[in-house]
């Protein structure tokens, strides 16, 4: 039988949506702070093109790199939407409509895991 | 490593706080407005004036905010000519504090946007909480 990569696919997009969350989250908190640079996480898409081999943690002293292994960084100030005198780069409304849009990506990927997991049991239970 | 979720909800609380410590100074110096001294001459109450900082949070390269200082405006205060008044000067003149009701109103407008973006982000959140805790539901 093929393996199932379907879960392990949706837990990657949710770990993904999961970490872009918490950026819009610094984002917001930070709007007000003068100099701060609004950040973001590279497209779900790129992380699948560069899928690559994770080094796994076999003593506790070892560097945890399992948030790591996603791109963050700062976005370019002429993709925000508006920049303020202090250099500070977050728009509300764009994080907001960030905020919508990773929700969303989550409530989707939550929903296919159950329709799969449902196909599962049916083919399970049949037997 | 945290949740991401998680820390999420930790920094948009953060971005709460923050901001309700703006919200506390807006309502002091708008309390303060007409605070004067008592002696002849005396300084009134002085503006304050909040700053934030981002804190880093090294695992997931985001940042949280918290106060870094409360400060003083340094703007020269108000004069108005009142001799009967107790901290009147030689020349009758008394001095008003530096606050800008104004200019004191739009700040409280812009901490309350702050404020209603970070609880938007905990509804968020939350959703996405229940979407995870829904999938053992049912099935």
């Amino acid at each position: 039988m093929q393996p199932v990569h379907l879960f392990d696919l949706a837990a990657r997009q949710a770990q993904w949506a999961s970490v872009r969350q918490s950026l819009i989250a610094g984002n917001i908190a930070n709007a007000n702070t003068p100099g701060y640079v609004a950040r973001d996480i590279e497209p779900f898409s790129k992380i699948l093109d560069s899928t690559h081999l994770e080094m796994t943690r076999t003593a506790s002293g070892h560097v945890d790199t399992s948030g790591t292994s996603l791109e963050t960084g700062k976005i370019k100030p002429e993709d925000s939407w508006d920049v303020s005198f202090s250099g500070n780069s977050v728009s509300i409304d764009q994080e907001l409509i960030k905020a919508g849009g990773t929700e969303r990506a989550f409530q989707l990927n939550a929903s296919l895991v159950k329709a799969f997991h449902r196909m599962f049991l049916m083919s399970v239970r049949s037997s | 490593m945290i949740d991401p979720l998680a820390s999420a909800s930790q920094i948009a609380a953060s971005g709460l706080r923050a901001q309700s410590t703006r919200l506390r100074i807006v309502a002091e110096n708008l309390a303060n407005a007409q605070s004067t001294g008592t002696t002849p001459g005396a300084d009134p109450y002085v503006r304050k004036t909040v700053s934030f900082e981002s804190v880093l949070d090294r695992t997931i390269d985001a940042a949280s905010v918290k106060v870094k200082a409360l400060g003083v405006d340094n703007a020269p205060f108000r004069l108005e000519h009142d001799p009967s008044h107790p901290a009147a000067d030689e020349d009758g003149n008394v001095k008003m504090p530096n606050v800008n009701p104004i200019i004191e109103m739009a700040d409280l407008r812009e901490t309350t946007r702050s404020y209603e973006a970070n609880l938007q982000v905990i509804k968020r959140v939350r959703n996405m909480f229940s979407t995870t805790i829904d999938l053992l539901r049912n099935s």
